[in-house]
C-alpha cells in the first residue's frame, strides 16, 4: 500500500502520467524516455519482456466507408493501449505505434469496429462497414453497466450524438419524440422550465410523479433542467421494475440515468460547438380574441339586447377602426438565443479527463425575460495502479433567470390577463407613453381595473440566481480478479437567491389600482445533499456460466434551509431594499428547514448461460426518515429473465431474423415523495386571538398525525420482445407492462366535522397497463443513408380503490372515481342551446335559469331537471387529460457531406380544460371575449330570437341567472381536443472537413426548433401545456390537463457550427 | 494486504452506518402535537386559538345566514355582474336543496368554522385535566371559556341545521372523523350541559379580560337556548340573575351600543362580542365592505368609511335594508337614523340611484378594507328583551313591559301601549326587529316563533310585485324560483355529505 502512494507522488512530480507495470518490478525501470525527449505514456503490455526496448513506428493512412467516401472522426487506437487519434476531415490519420507488429483498432459510431495489424506497413487504407451489431453496445444500468444484448429489463438509451444539434436549454426537450412509453410535454415556453416527463403514464394522487434523475450514479435532488445538455454523454431510461428496483423507494416513477462526458480513448480532443438563433411565437395558434371594433360592437349589441342604453363609448364601434390594441401580442418579441460549448478531453494510460465549459444565453420571447447559464464540468479519473482507480467529477454552474410573471391565472399571469383586457384600452397614451391603468365607469360593465401588462413585464423584477455544484469522488479497488470494491462520496449543493420587486407603477394582477403598494420578496435557499455509496461487485465465469454479484450499502442525507423576507410600502421605487420599506409583512416573512435521510442496502445477482439464458434478481431495502415510526423500512425486490431465441439452433435457418430476445420481469418498487414531515401532527402557534385591543398568542393543531405512514408500493410486470431483422437493418422493440400501485399517499379528505379537512394516509389502488412499440429502420444504406426511428405507446390507468367509504374525489372540474381512469374531466354535457320556446318547454331545464338561447345541458340522470352538484347531479365524465397514445418519429438522412434530421412528437385523444374560457367566454362582457362570441345566440329583450348563432355561445342578456350557468357550471364547453403532432426539429448539416491544419473537422448546420404544430386545439398556442388545477389552490395530480395560458413555446431558427481541433 | 484492505473498507462502511438518529428528521420550524399540550401556557394558547374562527364567521357568513335570509335585508341587483349565486340564493329564498343537502357555499363555510371551534375545544377539554396549573382559578377559567365556545358553536349549528354530528372528543384519524347526525334534542342537551358547567367556572365581566367569555355571556347563551325551547321560567331565572348581578347597563346613546373601529369595545352594554383589530397584522374585519350597496365609486365609498384611500367596489355581494324594515321603525325612533343611512350610487342602473345601507356598522377607520369594529353577539338590550319575552309568555305582561320600556326609552320612544299577552308578544317581536336589526337575529326569531312561511311569503309577494322597490333596475326581476324554499333549516352542506356516510 505504501508503494502505491510513492507511485502517485512520483507521477505527480514527473508532471506527466507515468506508466506502471506489475508491482513486482523496480519502479524506475518503467520510465521510457522517447527519442524526442518526451515521456511516453504507454501501458506496456504484459507480454512485453522486461528490458525489451520498444520501437516507435509511425503509421498513417486513410479511413473510408464502404462506398470509398472519407470518414472523418473515426477513432484509431493502438490495441491494448489507450494511445490513439481520430481521423481528420479527409479521413486521414497519423499515429505512433510501439511496435511494428501492433494492431490498430478503428471504431466509429454506426460502423463495425475493425482491427488491422500494422504488419510493418507505414500507410494503411481501411474500409469500415456499417455495424449491424449495435446490440454489442454497453448500456449503463443502475449501479453498473451491461451488454445491451444481455439486458433483461425495459431500458431505452439515447446517446449524445443523436440529440446534439437541438437548440434548446434542457435535456428533456431534446428527448421529445425519441422514447417509447415516456411522455414528455413542454408545458411552458419559459426558458429553462416546464418539461414534464412521465414514464409509463405514471401518476400518483399526491406524491410526485417525476422520474428519479441519477447523474453519474448520484440521485440528484435539484432541477435537471439546469444541467447543461452538452455535458451529457448518454442517457438510459429505466422503465420496468427489474431495472429500477435497485432504486427502491424512489423507483416507482422510473429512473433516468445520465452519464456525463469522459475522455474517449485517443489523443487529446478539443471541440467547440456554438449556435445562435432567433425565436419568435407564430401567430397561428394564438387565441383569437375580439379586436377593438368587434368588441365595441359586441358591447353595443349586449346593451341593445338587454333593452338598455348603450354607453357612449360603444355607440359607434367604427371609431375604433385602426385603434386596436393587441395586449397579448404586445408582450411578445423576437428574441435571440446563443450557446457556446468548449469540450476538451484527454485519455492517457493513467488519467482520463474531460472538460466541458458552456455558456448559454436565451432571451425570452416575452419582454424582459432572460435565461443565462454558465457551466463547467471536469471529470477526471486516475489509474493509481492496476488495481486502484480514483475519480473526481466537479460540475459548478451558475444560472441567472429573470422571468416576468407570465404563467398563472385568475388574474395573476400577465399573458392570461392580456387575453382578458379590453382591446379598446390603449397600450400607449397620446404622448407615446405606456398607460398605467385603464378603467371605465361601472355602467360600461367594466368591473375591474386593468393595469398595463407591458409595464408589468418590464418593470417587475422576478429573478433567480442559482449556484449549483454537483461533485463525485470515488475510489475503486480491484483486490482480486473479478472483485471490484468502490466507495464514493457525492455532494450536491444549491444556493438559490430569489428577488422579486413590484414597484408602485405596475402589477401583474387584474383589478389592482395603480399606483399600487410596492412589494419586495427576497428568498434565500440552500440545499445540501450528500450520498455515500459503498459497492462490491464480483464477476465470475466458468464454462459457459457467467455471474455477477453486487452488494452495497448507501446513506443519503438532504437538508434545505430557506428564509424569506417580504416587505412592502416603499417610499421610493428606486430603492427596493428591506430598509427602504415602511412595513415588513410578517405573514410573508419566514424561514424553514426541510430534511430527509435514507439508509439503504442493495444487492443484485446477474447470471447467464452462454449469453443466451439470462437471469437477474435484485433487492433493495430503504430506511427513510419520511416513513412513520411504525413503518420505517421498506424492501423492494425484483427478478427478470431473458432468452436470446436467435441463438438457438432452430432459429438459425431463418436468415431474416438476425436477433430475437424475449424477456420478462416482475418487481416491487416504491414512491417516497410523500413530503418530509407528513407523519407528524403540526401545531401552529400564530393563530392569534384578539381581546379588546390586545393580541393573544393562539395555538391550534393544524394536521393529524399518522405514525403508520409509508411509501407508495408499485408491483410491476413487464414482458418484452427485442427483434432484429434483415441483418439488424430493422430493429423492433415491444413491451407490455402492468403496474398496480397501492398504498397511495393521499391527503384523504375527511368530513370537516372532525375539525380537520384531511388525513394523510396510504390508501387506494391504481392499475396501469400499456404497450410500447419502437422501430428503427435503416431504409436506405447506399449513398443516401436514411434511417427512421418511430415509436408509439399506449398507456392506460384505472382507479380500482380509494379510501374505504370513498369512491370518488372531486376537484373543481375533475373527478377521480373508482372504476374510471384517474383525474377525469367532470362536468355537464353541453347539448347546444334552447332554440325556441317549444324546445324549452319540452326539454329538461334548470328551474328559474333556462331560457331560449341559454345553454342546454344533458339530463344525465334522467330526472327531468338539470342540476349541478348535490344528489341530483347531472354531471358526467366529459373528457380525459390522458392521451390514448403518444408517438414520435425521427428521420435521419445522410448524403455525402450533408446530413439532415427531422424529429416529431405527438399525442392523440386527450383534452385540455381551457381556463381562460371561464372568463373570455363570459357573456356578461366583463372581459375581452374570444372571437367566436360574434356568432352567439341572440334574443331581444322580449325573448324574440334575433339569431341562433353558430351553436358555440349563448345569449348575453339576462345577467347572472342566465349567463351565469354557461360560465359557472363546468361543462364540455370548456374542453378542447388537445391532440397534436409537432415537428419539433429540422436540422440540416454540412461537413466541411478539415479546412486548415488546426481544424480536424468542421460541420455547419441550420436548425428550426418547434417547426410546426399540427393540431385542432383551440385553447391557445400550446397543446402540450398541462397545469394542475384552477390555479387557485385546487391543484395536485388529481386535476391535471388545465391550460392556464402559459408562456408560448417559440419557434427557433438557428445556425450552428461544430469544430474539432 | 488485500484482506486488510477489505476489512478496513468494511469497517469504514460500518462506521458510517445507520443509527436510529440518522433516520429521524423532525420538523424544526413547527411545533408538533408530541411536544405541545404539556404546560399551562400551551392550554392558554390553545383556548385562544379556539376563539379565532369567530372572526371569519361573523365577518363573512353569519349575517348572510341570519339577516340577509329574512325580510330585513336584500341585495342590490346589478345586472352587469352576476357571479354571486350563493349569496343571492339565500336572499331570494331559492337555495337549491335536495334530500336535505345544499351546495351553497355560505352554508358550507359556516358549518366548517363551527366545527373548527368544536375540534379545538375538544382538544383542550380532553387533555387539560392531565396538566397541573398554577391555580385552579386559571384552569377553571380556561375550561369555562372552552365549554362556552363549544356550546356556542353547537348552538349556531343546531339553529341552522336542526341536526348535526355531535363530536365531544378529538378526532384521531379517518375512522372517527364522521359521526351520525344527532337530533336537536341531543345537541341541545349537550349545549345545556356545557353551559351549566361553564357558568360556575367562569368569572363575571368585571373580573374577566375584556372580550373573553364571561359567566354573564354563558348565562345569556343558555337563556337563548331555553328561549328557543320555550322554557320560559329558566329564561327568566337566568336573565334576572344577569340583570341583577352582572353589572350590565344600556349605553345612553344607541349609537354607542356598538363598537367603533378602535374604541368603545366591550362597553357596559356588551355581553359578548367578537373581537377585531384594525391594522395590517390580519386580525381585522371588513364587514362594511361586504354589505355596502354597489357599484360604488371610491368617492361614494370614502364618504361612508372615512378612509383616505378608498377604491370603488362592484358586484352584488351585499346586504342592504329592505323598505320593510325601514318602514318598521316607529316615528321618532332614534335608532332609525343611527341604523340606516342612504347613499347615491352614480353608477347604478336604476333611475333612482339612492340606496340605503347599514349605517350602524359603518364606522370611520383608516385603512381600506380593514376595520376593527367588533360584532355584538349579545347586548344587554337583548337580555332585557329576553326577560320581557320570558315574563310575557308566563302571563306576566305588565312586568314584561318594564323591561321592554327600558329599551324603548333609550330609543326615544314612549312606553309600550301593549297590555294583553298577545299584544305584548307582538310588541316584543317588533322591538326585537328594530333594536336588533342587521345583527343576524331576525331569521332565527322567525324560525323559533314559527312565522317563516307567514312573513316570508308576504315579503316575497311584495318583492315580486314591485321589484323596483327592492333595488332592481328597470326591467330586471327576481329569478323565477325566488321565495320558493321556505324551510326552517338550511340543508346540510353537500361537500360534507359527500364525505360522510351519515347524511
Amino acid at each position: 500500500m505504501k508503494r502505491l502512494y510513492q507511485l502517485t507522488a512520483l507521477a505527480l512530480l514527473a508532471g506527466a502520467a507515468p506508466s506502471f507495470a506489475q508491482e513486482t518490478r523496480p519502479i524506475l525501470q518503467k520510465y521510457t524516455p522517447a527519442a524526442n525527449g518526451q515521456l511516453l505514456a504507454l501501458n506496456i503490455p504484459r507480454t512485453v519482456a522486461v528490458g525489451e526496448a520498444p520501437v516507435d513506428v509511425s503509421v498513417s493512412g486513410k479511413v473510408t466507408d464502404e462506398k470509398g467516401d472519407a470518414l472523418p472522426g473515426v477513432s484509431v487506437v493502438v490495441k491494448g493501449t489507450t494511445q490513439g487519434t481520430t481521423t481528420d476531415g479527409t479521413g486521414s490519420f497519423k499515429i505512433n505505434a510501439p511496435t511494428a507488429n501492433a494492431t490498430l483498432v478503428f471504431s466509429f459510431v454506426g460502423y463495425a469496429k475493425k482491427e488491422v495489424p500494422i504488419g510493418g506497413q507505414s500507410t494503411l487504407t481501411v474500409t469500415l462497414t456499417p455495424d449491424d451489431q449495435t446490440l454489442n453496445e454497453v448500456v449503463v444500468v443502475g449501479y453498473g453497466s451491461q451488454l445491451k444484448k444481455e439486458i433483461t429489463g425495459a431500458v431505452q438509451t439515447v446517446s449524445a450524438q443523436e440529440i446534439k444539434d437541438l437548440p434548446v436549454s434542457q435535456i428533456g426537450q431534446k428527448l421529445q419524440g425519441r422514447l417509447a412509453g415516456v411522455q414528455i410535454n413542454q408545458t411552458t415556453g419559459k426558458p429553462g422550465q416546464g418539461i414534464n416527463i412521465r414514464i409509463r403514464g405514471q401518476v400518483s394522487v399526491s406524491a410526485g410523479s417525476d422520474p428519479l434523475y441519477v447523474i453519474d450514479g448520484f440521485p440528484i435532488t435539484g432541477n435537471i433542467g439546469q444541467l447543461n445538455p452538452d455535458e451529457i454523454d448518454d442517457i438510459s431510461i429505466l422503465k420496468d421494475a427489474a431495472s429500477t428496483s435497485l432504486y427502491g423507494s424512489r423507483a416507482a416513477n422510473g429512473v433516468v440515468l445520465i452519464t456525463t462526458k469522459k475522455g474517449k480513448p485517443g489523443q487529446t480532443n478539443v471541440s467547440f460547438n456554438t449556435y445562435a438563433g432567433i425565436q419568435k411565437v407564430p401567430v397561428r395558434g394564438r387565441v383569437k380574441m375580439l379586436n377593438a371594433v368587434e368588441f365595441a360592437q359586441y358591447k353595443k349589441e349586449y346593451y341593445e339586447d338587454q333593452g338598455q342604453a348603450v354607453p357612449d363609448i360603444f355607440q359607434n364601434p367604427a371609431q375604433y377602426e385602426g385603434k386596436d390594441n393587441d395586449w397579448y401580442g404586445a408582450l411578445l418579441r423576437e428574441a435571440p438565443v446563443q450557446s457556446y460549448n468548449l469540450n476538451i478531453s484527454s485519455n492517457t494510460a493513467k488519467s482520463n479527463t474531460s472538460l466541458v465549459a458552456g455558456y448559454f444565453n436565451q432571451q425570452g420571447v416575452v419582454l424582459n425575460n432572460v435565461y443565462k447559464r454558465y457551466s463547467l464540468r471536469m471529470n477526471t479519473n486516475f489509474n493509481v495502479s492496476d488495481k486502484v482507480t480514483v475519480g473526481f467529477n466537479l460540475a459548478p454552474s451558475y444560472v441567472f433567470d429573470n422571468t416576468p410573471r407570465t404563467d398563472g391565472d385568475r388574474g395573476t399571469g400577465i399573458l392570461f390577463n392580456a387575453l382578458h383586457t379590453w382591446p379598446v384600452y390603449p397600450i400607449y397614451d397620446a404622448n407615446g407613453e405606456l398607460t398605467k391603468v385603464n378603467q371605465l365607469p361601472g355602467n360600461t360593465g367594466n368591473i375591474f381595473a386593468y393595469p398595463n401588462w407591458v409595464r408589468a413585464a418590464n418593470e417587475l423584477t422576478n429573478e433567480t440566481k442559482n449556484i449549483n455544484l454537483l461533485s463525485n469522488a470515488y475510489v475503486q479497488y480491484k483486490p482480486v480478479k473479478g472483485l471490484t470494491l468502490r466507495s464514493s462520496i457525492n455532494v450536491e449543493y444549491l444556493n438559490s437567491k430569489f428577488f422579486f420587486f413590484n414597484p408602485s407603477t405596475a402589477t401583474n394582477f387584474i383589478n389592482v389600482p395603480i399606483p399600487t403598494t410596492a412589494v419586495s420578496i427576497r428568498q434565500a435557499t440552500e440545499n445540501i445533499s450528500w450520498l455515500n455509496e459503498n459497492l462490491a461487485t464480483y464477476n465470475r465465469s466458468f464454462n459457459d456460466h457467467n455471474f455477477e454479484l453486487l452488494a452495497g450499502f448507501t446513506n443519503q442525507h438532504y437538508r434545505q434551509d430557506f428564509s424569506r423576507i417580504e416587505a412592502n410600502t416603499y417610499a421610493d421605487d428606486r430603492l427596493p431594499t428591506i430598509q427602504g420599506a415602511l412595513n415588513i409583512n410578517r405573514g410573508g416573512t419566514n424561514n424553514g428547514v426541510n430534511e430527509w435521510a435514507l439508509t439503504s442496502y442493495l444487492s443484485r445477482l446477474t447470471y447467464n448461460y452462454k449469453g443466451k439464458y439470462l437471469f437477474t434478481a435484485a433487492i433493495r431495502s430503504d430506511g427513510s426518515s419520511r416513513f412513520g415510526a411504525n413503518n420505517q423500512y421498506g424492501t423492494f425486490p425484483s427478478a427478470s429473465v431473458g432468452w436470446v431465441v436467435s441463438d438457438e439452433e432452430f432459429l438459425k435457418p431463418i436468415q431474416q431474423i438476425s436477433f430475437a430476445k424475449l424477456r420478462t420481469s416482475y418487481g416491487i418498487i416504491g414512491n417516497n415523495n410523500i413530503g418530509n414531515y407528513s407523519q407528524y401532527a403540526l401545531v401552529n402557534n400564530t393563530t392569534n386571538a384578539v381581546f379588546g385591543n390586545n393580541v393573544a398568542t393562539g395555538a391550534v393543531v393544524t394536521t393529524l398525525a399518522n405514525p403508520n405512514l409509508g411509501w407508495e408500493t408499485t408491483k410491476q410486470f413487464d414482458a418484452g420482445l427485442d427483434l432484429g431483422l434483415f441483418n439488424d437493418r430493422i430493429q423492433f422493440v415491444y413491451d407490455f407492462y402492468t403496474k398496480r400501485t397501492t398504498n397511495l399517499l393521499y391527503n384523504v379528505q375527511i368530513p370537516q366535522e372532525a375539525g380537520f379537512g384531511f388525513f394523510t394516509d396510504n390508501i387506494g389502488e391504481i392499475k396501469f397497463w400499456g404497450h410500447e412499440f419502437s422501430l428503427t429502420s435503416r431504409n436506405t444504406t447506399g449513398r443516401l443513408k436514411w434511417t427512421t426511428n418511430a415509436n408509439i405507446s399506449f398507456n392506460r390507468n384505472i382507479v380500482t380503490a380509494l379510501a374505504p367509504g370513498i369512491d370518488r374525489v372531486y376537484g373543481t372540474f375533475h373527478i377521480t372515481q373508482v372504476g374510471q381512469p384517474f383525474g377525469q374531466f367532470y362536468g355537464m354535457v353541453k347539448q347546444g342551446y334552447y332554440q325556441n320556446a317549444d324546445e324549452l318547454k319540452n326539454s329538461p331545464v334548470i328551474p328559474g335559469r333556462s331560457a331560449v338561447g341559454t345553454i342546454k345541458f344533458k339530463d344525465v340522470n334522467g330526472d327531468g331537471v338539470i342540476t349541478y352538484g348535490g344528489d341530483q347531479d347531472d354531471r358526467a365524465i366529459i373528457g380525459s387529460p390522458f392521451p390514448k397514445f403518444t408517438y414520435g418519429l425521427v428521420n435521419s438522412f445522410q448524403y455525402g457531406k450533408f446530413d439532415m434530421s427531422v424529429t416529431g412528437s405527438g399525442s392523440f385523444g386527450n383534452q385540455l380544460w381551457v381556463r381562460h374560457l371561464y372568463s373570455t367566454a363570459n357573456l356578461d362582457g366583463v372581459f375581452n371575449l374570444v372571437a367566436g362570441v360574434k356568432d352567439r345566440f341572440r334574443v331581444n329583450k322580449d325573448g324574440g330570437v334575433i339569431t341562433p348563432g353558430a351553436g358555440q355561445f349563448g345569449v348575453s342578456n339576462g345577467g347572472g341567472n342566465f349567463t351565469g350557468v354557461e360560465r359557472d357550471w363546468n361543462s364540455s364547453q370548456f374542453l378542447a381536443n388537445a391532440s397534436y403532432f409537432t415537428i419539433k426539429n429540422i436540422t440540416l448539416g454540412y461537413n466541411i472537413g478539415a479546412f486548415d491544419k488546426y481544424f480536424k473537422s468542421a460541420r455547419l448546420y441550420a436548425s428550426i426548433q418547434q417547426v410546426y404544430v399540427f393540431t385542432k386545439y383551440r385553447g391557445g398556442p400550446n397543446p402540450e401545456t398541462s397545469a394542475q388545477g384552477d390555479g387557485n389552490g385546487d391543484g395536485g395530480n388529481l386535476s391535471q390537463g388545465v391550460d392556464l395560458s402559459n408562456y408560448p413555446v417559440p419557434r427557433t431558427y438557428t445556425l450552428g457550427i461544430n469544430l474539432n481541433f | 494486504m488485500n484482506k486488510k484492505l477489505i476489512a478496513t473498507w468494511i469497517l469504514g462502511i460500518a462506521l458510517t452506518g445507520c443509527s436510529k438518529d440518522f433516520l429521524t428528521a423532525v420538523p424544526e420550524t413547527a411545533l408538533s402535537s408530541a411536544t405541545f399540550f404539556k404546560t399551562q401556557a400551551d392550554f392558554q394558547q390553545a383556548v385562544n386559538g379556539a376563539y379565532v374562527p369567530l372572526r371569519p364567521i361573523f365577518n363573512e357568513r353569519w349575517w348572510i345566514l341570519g339577516e340577509l335570509h329574512s325580510d330585513n335585508a336584500y341585495y342590490a341587483r346589478n345586472t352587469l355582474f352576476g357571479a354571486v349565486d350563493p349569496t343571492e340564493n339565500i336572499a331570494d329564498f331559492a337555495i337549491p336543496t335536495a334530500n336535505g343537502v345544499t351546495a351553497n357555499d355560505n352554508v358550507l363555510q359556516q358549518y366548517r368554522y363551527d366545527y373548527q371551534i368544536i375540534a379545538r375545544a375538544n382538544q383542550v377539554l380532553a387533555l387539560i385535566d392531565g396538566v397541573t396549573f398554577d391555580s385552579d382559578a386559571t384552569k377553571n377559567n380556561l375550561k369555562g371559556q372552552t365549554l362556552f365556545l363549544r356550546g356556542f358553536a353547537y348552538f349556531q349549528l343546531v339553529r341552522l341545521f336542526g341536526k348535526v354530528p355531535l363530536h365531544l372528543l378529538p378526532v384521531t384519524g379517518r375512522n372517527d372523523a364522521a359521526l351520525p347526525l344527532s337530533t336537536a334534542d341531543e345537541i341541545n342537551a349537550q349545549i345545556e350541559k356545557d353551559l351549566m358547567a361553564a357558568i360556575p367556572l367562569l368569572p363575571n365581566k368585571a373580573k374577566q379580560e375584556a372580550g373573553r367569555a364571561t359567566s354573564g355571556a354563558a348565562k345569556t347563551l343558555l337563556a337563548n337556548l331555553y328561549l328557543v325551547q320555550k322554557k320560559w321560567a329558566q329564561v327568566e331565572t337566568l336573565m334576572r340573575d344577569v340583570i341583577t348581578n352582572d353589572g350590565y347597563s344600556l349605553m345612553p346613546d344607541y349609537d354607542n351600543a356598538f363598537s367603533f373601529s378602535a374604541s368603545n369595545k366591550n362597553n357596559p352594554e356588551s355581553v359578548f362580542e367578537v373581537q377585531y383589530l384594525e391594522g395590517s397584522a390580519g386580525y381585522n374585519g371588513n364587514l362594511i365592505y361586504r354589505i355596502v350597496p354597489t357599484p360604488i365609486t371610491s368617492a361614494e365609498l370614502g364618504a361612508i368609511t372615512g378612509t383616505s384611500n378608498p377604491q370603488g367596489l362592484s358586484g352584488e355581494n351585499n346586504m342592504i335594508p329592505t323598505p320593510d324594515v325601514i318602514a318598521a321603525y316607529e316615528p321618532g325612533d332614534k335608532r332609525k337614523d343611527i341604523s340606516i343611512g342612504f347613499v347615491t350610487l352614480s353608477q347604478s342602473l336604476r333611475d333612482n340611484k339612492v340606496y340605503p345601507y347599514v349605517k350602524k356598522f359603518a364606522r370611520p377607520h383608516a385603512l381600506h378594507q380593514n376595520t376593527g369594529t367588533n360584532w355584538a353577539v349579545y347586548r344587554y338590550a337583548e337580555v332585557l328583551l329576553f326577560m320581557a319575552e320570558a315574563l310575557n309568555e308566563q302571563g306576566k305582561a305588565a312586568e314584561a313591559a318594564t323591561f321592554l320600556n327600558q329599551v324603548r326609552t333609550r330609543a326615544g320612544l314612549a312606553a309600550t301601549k301593549a297590555a294583553s299577552q298577545a299584544d305584548m308578544r307582538t310588541a316584543i317581536y317588533q322591538e326585537r326587529r328594530v333594536e336588533l336589526a342587521f345583527e343576524a337575529k331576525r331569521w332565527f326569531d322567525l324560525v323559533r316563533t314559527g312565522r317563516v312561511k307567514e312573513v316570508i311569503t308576504a315579503y316575497g309577494a311584495r318583492v315580486k310585485a314591485n321589484p323596483l322597490n327592492y333595488y332592481f333596475p328597470a326591467g330586471a326581476i327576481p329569478p323565477p324560483n325566488a321565495f320558493t324554499i321556505l324551510d326552517d333549516y338550511y340543508g346540510l352542506p353537500a361537500v360534507e355529505a359527500a364525505l360522510t356516510p351519515n347524511f
